[in-house]
C-alpha cells in the first residue's frame, strides 16, 4: 500500500492561487473554507522588505492530533496516509480544529453556498436570480456541483460537522493526482509514494534539504516544501560596526 | 407561595428562551455564534465546563461522609448529590447546544476511539449520570450508600482530570496545554462547588423562614472556612499560572493567555472571585454572618465562570497555520445574544430542577 506524501516547490510556486481555485471547484467547497489556503508573510524594514508565500492544505500528518482526539472516529487515517473525514460520525464538537496545529480544519456554521440559494436577481425580470442559475443547469447546490466527489463524501457538508482537506482521495483512489496538483501551471505540486524509493517525490526530497511545518510538534506532517523563490543577489559583504 | 410560583415562572421563561434559542441554532446554523473559524469554543463551551466542575466539586463534598467517614457532613449529604444532579444536567444543556450535530453522539458507542479523552469524557459522565441518580434515589428512600458514594467521588476524579487531558494534548495551544490543569481543574471545581452548595444552603434557609439551624450553623462556618482556604489555594495557583505561562514564558504561543492577563474576565476571576472570597471567609466576624456567606460564595462562583470563559478564550484567541491568515494576531470576542441565551438555559434548567427538589424532595432530610 503507497504512503501518500506532497512535495510543495517554493522556487517553482509562482503564488497564482491555481490550486486553492480548483481544489473548490474539484470539492464544491463552500464560502469561507479554504481546504487549499496560503500563509503570507512580509519580512525586513522598509524599504528592504520581502513577501513569502506558502500554499498550505491538510498536512496529513502521520501523528495526527486531529484524529488521537476525534471521539467518533469521524477522523481516521486511510491505510494510503490519507487523512479522512466521515461527516455521518462527526458530532461536530470541534475538539479537531483545537488540536491541529495548521489550522486547516473547518466547521460548518450554516448551510453550505448559501449566496446560490438566494431568489434575488440583480435586475427584476431581466438577470436570473443564483437560485434559478442553479437550477437551470441542473447542479445541487451550485451550478459548478462536482458530483464525482460524492463517491467518498457528501458532496456538499451539512452544517454542524467540521471539513478538510482529502489529498482527492476520490481521485486518488482512480490513480489520478489531487486536483490542486493537476492545475499547477507551474509542477510545483508533486505527488507520490513515500515508500517508494524511486517516486519523484522521494527523489526530490533526498535532492534538496526539506522543510515541513512545526515539526518540533512530532506531527510528521506528509507535506513537505522545498527551496525557495529569491532571485535576489546582494553584494559580497562582511557587514560592518 | 405566591414568590415561589413568581420564581418558577422566571425560569420557565428562561427555558423557553433557551428552547427559542435552539431552535434558532439547528435550523438557522451555529453562525448564530459569535464565531469564527478561529473561535471555535466559546461561551457554551466554558459554561458547560463551569457547571461540570462545580458537579465534580459537589462530588467531593459529598465524599466527606461517604468515602472520608466525615459523618457531621450526613446532615447536608442529600443537599450536596441533588444539587450535583441539577448541576451536572445544566452542563449537559449547555454541552448539547455546544455539538454541532448532537443526534449523532451515538457514533460514541458504535465508533469509539479509546485515545481520545474526549470520548472518555463521554463514557464517564454517562456512568456518572447513572450512578448519581442511584445515588440519590438510595438517600431519597433513607439510606446511603457507600459503594455508590465511592464510585461517585472516583468518577469525579477522572471527569475533572481527564479535562485536563483534554485540553493537555493540544501541542499547539500551550495556553491549554499543561498536565497543571488536570490538577487545577479539581481544585477549582471544589472551589466552585462548595461555593454552589453555601449558597444554596444559605437561600433555601432564609426562603424557609426559619433560618440556619442551630444544629447546622457550626458546620456551614467551618465549611465556609474551607470553601476560603481552598479559594486562597486557586488564587496561589493563578497567580504561579499567571507568571510562568503569562509573564515568564518567551513562547509566542503564549501570546493569547497574555493577552487575557489584563481582559475583564481574567480580572473578574481573580480579584472579585478568588482574592475577595478569600480574605471574606478567612474573617472570623464575616464567616459566620449568612450575607457574608452568601457574598463570598456568590463572588466565587461569578468568579470561576469568568475564569472559564477566561480559560478557553486563552486558548483560540490566537489564530492558528493558515487561520491566521487575513486576521490581526488576537481576535476579539463578544459573546453573542445566542451565546447568552444558552448559558440562561443551562442556568434556568438547573435552577429549576433543584427548585422542585427544594419544594417536593425534602433536601434537608438526613440519610441513615
Amino acid at each position: 500500500m503507497p504512503r501518500y506524501a506532497m512535495v510543495i516547490d517554493l522556487q517553482r510556486c509562482v503564488g497564482c492561487g491555481s490550486c486553492s481555485i480548483s481544489c473548490r471547484n474539484e470539492n464544491n467547497v463552500s464560502e469561507g473554507i479554504y481546504w487549499s489556503h496560503k500563509i503570507t508573510e512580509t519580512s525586513g524594514k522598509f524599504p528592504n522588505v520581502r513577501y513569502h508565500y506558502i500554499p498550505t492544505l491538510c498536512n496529513h500528518c502521520t501523528n495526527a492530533p486531529c484524529v488521537r482526539g476525534c471521539p467518533t472516529r469521524a477522523m481516521h487515517k486511510l491505510d494510503n496516509g490519507i487523512t479522512m473525514h466521515d461527516p455521518k460520525k462527526c458530532i461536530g464538537c470541534r475538539y479537531c480544529m483545537i488540536n491541529c496545529p495548521y489550522g486547516v480544519i473547518y466547521f460548518n456554521w450554516k448551510d453550505a453556498h448559501p449566496s446560490w440559494k438566494s431568489g434575488n436577481s440583480v435586475i427584476q425580470g431581466v438577470t436570473s436570480s443564483p437560485a434559478e442559475e442553479v437550477r437551470q443547469v441542473g447542479g445541487k447546490g451550485i451550478p459548478y456541483y462536482n458530483p464525482e466527489r460524492n463517491e467518498t463524501l457528501p458532496g456538499i457538508r451539512s452544517k454542524g460537522v467540521v471539513e478538510k482537506c482529502t489529498f482527492c482521495d476520490h481521485r486518488v483512489k482512480e490513480d489520478k493526482l489531487p486536483r490542486c496538483v493537476e492545475a499547477c501551471p507551474a509542477d510545483a505540486r508533486i505527488f507520490g509514494d513515500l515508500d517508494d524509493p524511486k517516486s519523484e517525490v522521494n527523489q526530490l526530497l533526498g535532492k534538496f534539504r526539506p522543510f515541513r511545518l512545526k515539526e518540533a510538534l512530532g506531527t510528521e506532517p506528509a507535506v513537505f516544501y522545498i527551496r525557495d523563490f529569491s532571485a535576489a543577489g546582494y553584494p559580497r559583504t562582511k557587514g560592518g560596526i | 407561595m405566591m414568590k415561589l410560583n413568581l420564581w418558577i415562572g422566571l425560569l420557565l421563561i428562561g427555558i423557553l428562551i433557551g428552547l427559542w434559542a435552539t431552535f434558532r441554532i439547528y435550523t438557522v446554523g451555529f453562525s448564530l455564534y459569535a464565531k469564527t473559524d478561529v473561535l471555535v469554543w466559546t461561551l457554551p463551551l466554558s459554561t458547560y465546563i463551569f457547571f461540570s466542575l462545580t458537579s465534580a466539586g459537589l462530588a467531593f463534598v459529598s465524599s466527606f461522609p461517604v468515602v472520608f467517614g466525615i459523618k457531621r457532613y450526613e446532615v447536608i449529604e442529600k443537599r450536596t448529590v441533588y444539587l450535583e444532579l441539577a448541576v451536572l444536567i445544566g452542563s449537559f444543556v449547555c454541552l448539547i447546544l455546544h455539538l454541532g450535530s448532537p443526534l449523532k453522539v451515538i457514533y460514541i458507542l458504535l465508533s469509539p476511539n479509546p485515545s481520545s479523552p474526549l470520548w472518555w469524557l463521554a463514557v464517564l459522565y454517562c456512568a456518572y449520570f447513572v450512578l448519581l441518580l442511584s445515588a440519590f434515589w438510595r438517600i431519597h428512600t433513607g439510606k446511603i450508600s457507600k459503594t455508590l458514594g465511592v464510585l461517585i467521588f472516583l468518577i469525579a476524579i477522572f471527569t475533572s482530570t481527564t479535562l485536563g487531558w483534554l485540553l493537555g494534548m493540544t501541542d499547539a495551544r500551550p495556553s491549554l496545554n499543561a498536565s497543571f490543569f488536570s490538577f487545577y481543574f479539581p481544585l477549582t471545581g471544589l472551589a466552585s462547588g462548595a461555593a454552589a452548595l453555601i449558597l444554596f444552603s444559605m437561600v433555601s434557609a432564609q426562603l424557609s423562614g426559619q433560618g440556619v439551624p442551630e444544629e447546622k450553623s457550626a458546620l456551614y462556618n467551618e465549611f465556609a472556612r474551607l470553601m476560603g482556604i481552598i479559594a486562597g489555594m486557586v488564587a496561589v495557583l493563578f497567580l504561579w499560572r499567571t507568571i510562568s505561562g503569562g509573564i515568564s514564558s518567551t513562547a509566542v504561543e503564549y501570546s493569547a493567555f497574555k493577552h487575557m492577563i489584563g481582559s475583564i474576565p481574567y480580572n473578574i476571576e481573580f480579584w472579585l472571585g478568588l482574592v475577595v472570597p478569600t480574605i471574606l471567609m478567612l474573617s472570623p466576624s464575616i464567616r459566620t454572618t449568612v450575607w457574608g456567606k452568601v457574598t463570598a460564595s456568590v463572588l466565587l462562583l461569578v468568579g470561576m465562570f469568568a475564569g472559564r470563559l477566561e480559560f478557553v478564550l486563552s486558548g483560540v484567541i490566537r489564530p492558528l497555520g493558515q487561520m491566521a491568515e487575513g486576521r490581526p494576531e488576537i481576535v476579539s470576542y463578544m459573546p453573542t445574544v445566542y451565546e447568552i441565551f444558552v448559558a440562561l438555559f443551562g442556568l434556568s434548567v438547573m435552577l429549576l430542577i433543584y427548585t422542585i427538589g427544594e419544594r417536593y424532595l425534602k433536601l434537608e432530610t438526613i440519610p441513615e
